[in-house]
């Protein structure tokens, strides 16, 4: 028994001299997160709505944070027409006012209705029940997918591609 | 009185006899993180994604003593059992009774008998029997490479989970058949016990998907204590399904299993059952969104000479809305149940022997943001059973967060456990007469929480809680002859703390502690008889620690280790150390291999005091492969 005890306690030290990490399968979290950047490629906001000048896009996040740094990473690789896109993460849709699009986390979507009719591309993560923004988050068959909700699209003035819309699980009219 | 504790103390042991029996998912090749900037946003909607281990910001903003076991922690523990599963939460009690009993609790009243604080689900189906308010862990076999994630509570359940979640709540959940495309087989096979599984997931149509499963177990009997002398071996199988569809309204899940297990104490001893569920959940606004949910559930039992079967139907409905600053609940369920309780070993039976029992519920929880960082919580269910009134579980909680990572909490709770069959009904003339007067068992709950992430790589919960009981079970002697009452009363009280860390890139260590005091005594004018058996045999305090390494890209190794202090309740048990684990391989992409084993340190110990038939936990080592295709 003694000497079972100490291999154990061997094994784990062992442990300490080899923390590899083993690489899988990227989770939904991070193909969520080189997702919301790139809506933003087809979309089109009115022109009052679009960042003045050569101004970024600014992307929000809205409550607890789900991606960290791989959305900084994903953002930080897409340009629209010259523009970056940056990330700002906030607590409250208060501070919201010049996102264009806007990730609302599930702790607040009771925050969502704030937007009303402002041209703000609102995306919820479907994993959590309750309130949903115009792009619902969805993993169905191992996949990241989404529903889009085409009619609230149209009441805030946003207009979305086809391209993106061929891609939607399912689309709102 | 010598007399008479012989009396109790046998009709406490045949009263435990009617109780106990003696008796790596995707198709495609890795693809980092840092790959997925290159993908085209078709491309992107292709990728095959690894499900997120379930430690989501609802969990973590829930003020509640709440403990996630995730998948991965069930996979790489190595366990074949959701009981064993179970002792990955610090904050449950688990005892191994015999080779395929287990008494679980949260914050005392352990013991096959008195364990009946806790309600435990699986996918919403309410596993708690109407019998004696406990768990059968033996009737249930999920898949565990099926299962999402296990909640569990310590402490009342509040408003929103169903009837009896007094001292806890463990809630099992299984993975979207969604998330389980594609095939897996495991088998795993030592000297004590084998096991052998097998799962299929499919596609069907655009947004719809199922999975089919069976799983077959063999388990050697364990070394008899004391007296305790019986062949508790057993065998057998559970097969299910689950079937999920999604639309933009709404989402339909229908899911079933059948089960059959013999035991070899006596020859026709075993179990066997079904169950089907069904789910919609439909969004009614941007807003709001509603439940339904029904099921049916049979099982029979049967063990030495007693026969004993349950029929379960339930219905229920839930409401969720956002309105300004609430985020409100409501809900309404009703369940029934038939069961058939028939006892020819010895003279205790239910009178009568075949009863329908009803259970309704109503509840309605506000969660009102006082500020971006304060949040109340006021919620009331009102519960009526067949042996209860209606019945008021008010429940006030306080949360408090100034920053992401962090959340304080208070609350203030009232649960009741409403009296079971075996409370009211039990009789063995002249020696129990039934107790058509006993009430419900009340609680009273004072929390207080930390829960939060003082860094990126650590997080850490601290709970603190005092119970007051009232009415608690007592069995007294009352015109000749003994009678169930609820003559106990005090309080309980304790701390639990854990937390993890991630140490390294690929390791992982976590810690928990929970301790317990009780101050349970007679109430005036009462006088229990037996041995405060329904008062658990709980250790005064518990130790747990884990750690998970990934040694190098193809080797993992996890360790699993408890101390469990002594339990001084007659018979007393000493405290002991035992520690299990898991060594795997990845053989190839689609296939691991595995050894793994549990109660290391020691050939046997004693676990349970449990009078009715505690056996001897054994070291028990087995081999196993897994293969995804």
């Amino acid at each position: 028994m003694r000497r079972r005890r100490i291999l154990l306690i061997g094994l784990a030290a062992a442990a300490v001299l080899h923390p590899i990490a083993a690489s899988a399968e990227p989770t939904d979290v991070s193909v969520k997160a080189a997702f919301l950047p790139r809506f933003v490629r087809y979309v089109t906001w009115p022109t009052a709505a679009m960042p003045h000048g050569s101004d970024p896009f600014v992307l929000c996040v809205i409550g607890s944070d789900p991606f960290g740094q791989l959305l900084d990473q994903a953002a930080g690789s897409q340009s629209i027409d010259g523009r970056h896109i940056i990330v700002r993460r906030m607590n409250s849709t208060a501070a919201a006012g010049d996102c264009q699009v806007a990730f609302v986390a599930s702790n607040r979507l009771d925050e969502l209705s704030d937007f009303g009719g402002r041209p703000v591309l609102t995306v919820t993560d479907g994993a959590a029940a309750g309130p949903r923004g115009i792009i619902q988050f969805a993993v169905v068959g191992g996949r990241v997918r989404f529903f889009i909700d085409q009619a609230l699209a149209e009441r805030r003035h946003l207009n979305i591609s086809s391209r993106l819309l061929a891609l939607a699980l399912g689309v709102r009219q | 009185m010598p007399a008479f504790q012989w009396r109790a103390a046998a009709a406490a042991t045949a009263f435990c006899a009617c109780l106990g029996s003696p008796a790596i998912a995707g198709e495609n090749a890795p693809q980092g993180p840092d790959d997925l900037t290159n993908l085209s946003i078709e491309q992107l909607a292709q990728i095959q994604v690894r499900s997120a281990s379930k430690r989501e910001e609802p969990l973590s903003s829930a003020p509640t003593a709440l403990f996630v076991i995730t998948s991965d922690d069930i996979e790489s523990s190595g366990v074949t059992s959701l009981p064993e599963a179970l002792r990955l939460a610090p904050n449950l009690s688990v005892q191994q009774v015999d080779a395929s009993q287990y008494s679980i609790s949260a914050r005392g009243f352990n013991g096959l008998q008195a364990g009946n604080k806790v309600l435990a689900l699986i996918d919403g189906r309410s596993i708690y029997t109407p019998l004696g308010s406990t768990v059968f862990w033996n009737l249930h076999w999920p898949l565990l490479e099926d299962l999402q994630q296990i909640e569990v509570i310590s402490g009342p359940g509040g408003t929103l989970y169903g009837p009896n979640a007094v001292n806890g709540v463990i809630n099992i959940t299984t993975k979207d058949a969604q998330d389980t495309l594609g095939a897996v087989v495991r088998g795993t096979a030592g000297g004590d016990e084998q096991t052998a599984a097998a799962r299929y997931g499919f596609q069907i149509g655009k947004s719809g998907a199922m999975r089919v499963y069976a799983d077959w177990h063999n388990v050697d009997e364990l070394p008899s204590l004391g007296s305790n002398v019986f062949d508790d071996s057993f065998r057998g199988w559970q097969a299910g399904f689950r079937s999920d569809f999604v639309s933009e309204a709404g989402k339909l899940t229908v899911q079933g299993d059948v089960f059959h297990d013999t035991s070899a104490a006596e020859k026709g001893d075993g179990a066997h059952g079904q169950n089907l569920l069904a789910r919609w959940t439909r969004a009614l606004g941007p807003n709001s969104s509603f439940q339904l949910q029904t099921y049916y559930d049979y099982f029979k039992r049967r063990f030495s000479l007693v026969d004993d079967s349950l029929e379960t139907f339930d219905a229920e409905g839930q409401l969720n809305a956002t309105v300004g600053r609430h985020e409100l609940v409501a809900g309404a369920g009703a369940r029934t149940t038939r069961d058939e309780f028939i006892n020819e070993l010895n003279a205790f039976n239910l009178v009568p022997p075949r009863r329908r029992l009803w259970v309704f519920n109503g509840f309605v929880q506000d969660r009102y943001r006082l500020s971006p960082e304060v949040s109340l919580i006021a919620g009331l269910k009102l519960e009526r059973s067949t042996f209860s009134g209606w019945q008021a579980l008010p429940n006030l909680r306080l949360a408090w967060q100034p920053d992401n990572r962090t959340m304080l909490w208070a609350a203030v709770s009232r649960a009741v456990r409403s009296p079971s069959r075996i409370d009211r009904q039990l009789q063995a003339l002249p020696f129990l007469a039934p107790a058509p007067e006993f009430t419900s068992e009340k609680l009273v709950a004072v929390e207080a929480g930390y829960r939060g992430q003082p860094s990126s790589t650590t997080s850490v919960s601290v709970n603190g809680f005092v119970n007051f009981y009232d009415d608690l079970r007592s069995t007294e002697f009352v015109d000749g002859h003994f009678q169930l009452m609820n003559g106990e009363e005090g309080r309980t009280y304790g701390i639990e703390a854990w937390g993890n860390a991630q140490l390294a890139r690929g390791w992982r260590a976590s810690l928990g502690v929970s301790t317990l005091w009780k101050d349970l005594h007679n109430k005036p004018g009462h006088l229990d008889l037996a041995v405060r058996n329904s008062l658990g045999n709980d250790p005064t305090w518990q130790v747990t620690a884990r750690t998970d390494v990934n040694l190098t890209s193809r080797f993992h190794l996890t360790l699993n280790a408890r101390a469990v202090g002594p339990i001084d309740q007659a018979p007393k048990i000493g405290s002991y150390v035992e520690a299990g684990g898991e060594l795997a391989f990845d053989a190839t992409k689609r296939l691991q291999l595995f050894v793994a084993g549990r109660n290391l340190l020691h050939k046997t110990h004693v676990e349970s005091n449990d009078p009715s038939g505690a056996q001897l936990a054994e070291r028990t080592i087995y081999a196993g492969a897994r293969a995804r295709f």
